[in-house]
């Protein structure tokens, strides 16, 4: 399967650009800028996408990902405005994961498991069996709507996807649970009490009175 | 046969290390949001292994892309139950360490 240089000149800076900018969400103290970091990594991994004929695929993580939850993040980060004392060396010897040492740690971790991992995946990858793409039109937009709608009776797709409104709004019905305030007997404002004649006082408009 | 540099070892690699990028986040920062980050960054590493398999070994269906909506669903839930307990946390301790958290059931 000959590959166009072009294809492999983008994977590849795409791969370093997300690599580097995903380091430095981790490596950066301004939880903003992490943020903003970690948007920025994730418009080469839409490329990325693009080039495995995931169009679709790409065009969601910048759309859902980049536009919608990282921006949830940053209006809550914006929000409450941490103090960027955060990931701060200065604290060293309080716990085992602070300072130099801590960072040399988790370095120590981290790394020894990317190298007894790394070798084994490039071997079990190469083992498998290449198949390359045969279904016609294989990530577009008609071609996954087929496959999570078209028949829907007994298509599990369909169910799964269905299932999934049900997980969002589990997760709506917690972030409306832990936003209520401690003690829901809390009286209820009067501005807005259900009774409308208490609620909102009636006003005389002049023109009604003019008018008579 | 020249090396090919866009195949599924290294589509694989860039994902494992993202995962171990956000893991060393995940074990290393203080902040809770700072935490939550890295998870977002070793989630992006885990779609990118969903994408990359389907497409280089499995051509017959495009069900990654499905798991990926998947996967993004469950970011955006996790994202939002995530916020809404750090903004809670922040708005009652006006902190949102990890050390601070992790006393929350016995002196808060």
């Amino acid at each position: 399967m000959p590959i166009s240089p072009l294809v492999e000149i983008t994977f590849a800076l795409s791969a370093i650009v997300i690599l580097l900018t995903s380091l430095f969400v981790v490596l950066v103290k301004n939880p903003v800028r992490a943020t903003l970091l970690l948007i920025l990594s994730f418009l080469p991994t839409s490329l990325v996408y693009i080039l495995l004929q995931a169009s679709f695929v790409g065009i969601l993580q910048i759309l859902v990902y980049a536009g919608a939850i990282m921006m949830l993040f940053t209006f809550v980060i914006m929000m409450i405005n941490p103090s960027p004392k955060d990931g701060e060396s200065s604290i060293g010897g309080e716990s085992a994961f602070s300072g130099l040492r801590g960072a040399l740690i988790g370095l120590l971790v981290v790394g020894f498991a990317g190298v007894l991992v790394l070798p084994r995946v490039y071997m079990a990858a190469s083992e498998v069996s290449t198949a390359s793409v045969t279904k016609p039109g294989f990530g577009d937009l008609s071609s996954i709507a087929d496959l999570l709608f078209k028949d829907p009776a007994n298509n599990p797709f369909t169910v799964s996807f269905e299932l999934m409104s049900f997980l969002i709004l589990v997760g709506i019905i917690a972030a409306l649970n832990f936003s209520r305030r401690k003690g829901a007997a809390a009286p209820i404002d009067p501005a807005i009490s259900t009774r409308p004649t208490e609620a909102l006082p009636l006003v005389q408009r002049e023109s009604a009175t003019d008018g008579k | 046969m020249t090396m090919s540099l866009f195949n599924l070892q290294n589509c694989l690699a860039l994902s494992l290390l993202l995962v171990l990028i956000g893991s060393y986040g995940v074990f290393r920062r203080r902040s809770l949001i700072m935490i939550l980050l890295s998870v977002e960054v070793m989630l992006n590493g885990v779609n990118l292994s969903l994408v990359s398999f389907n497409f280089f070994r499995w051509g017959s269906i495009d069900a990654s892309h499905y798991l990926y909506m998947l996967s993004i669903g469950v970011a955006a839930v996790e994202a939002a139950v995530g916020l809404s307990m750090i903004i809670v946390l922040f708005k009652n301790y006006n902190d949102i360490s990890r050390e601070r958290v992790a006393h929350l059931g016995e002196n808060a």
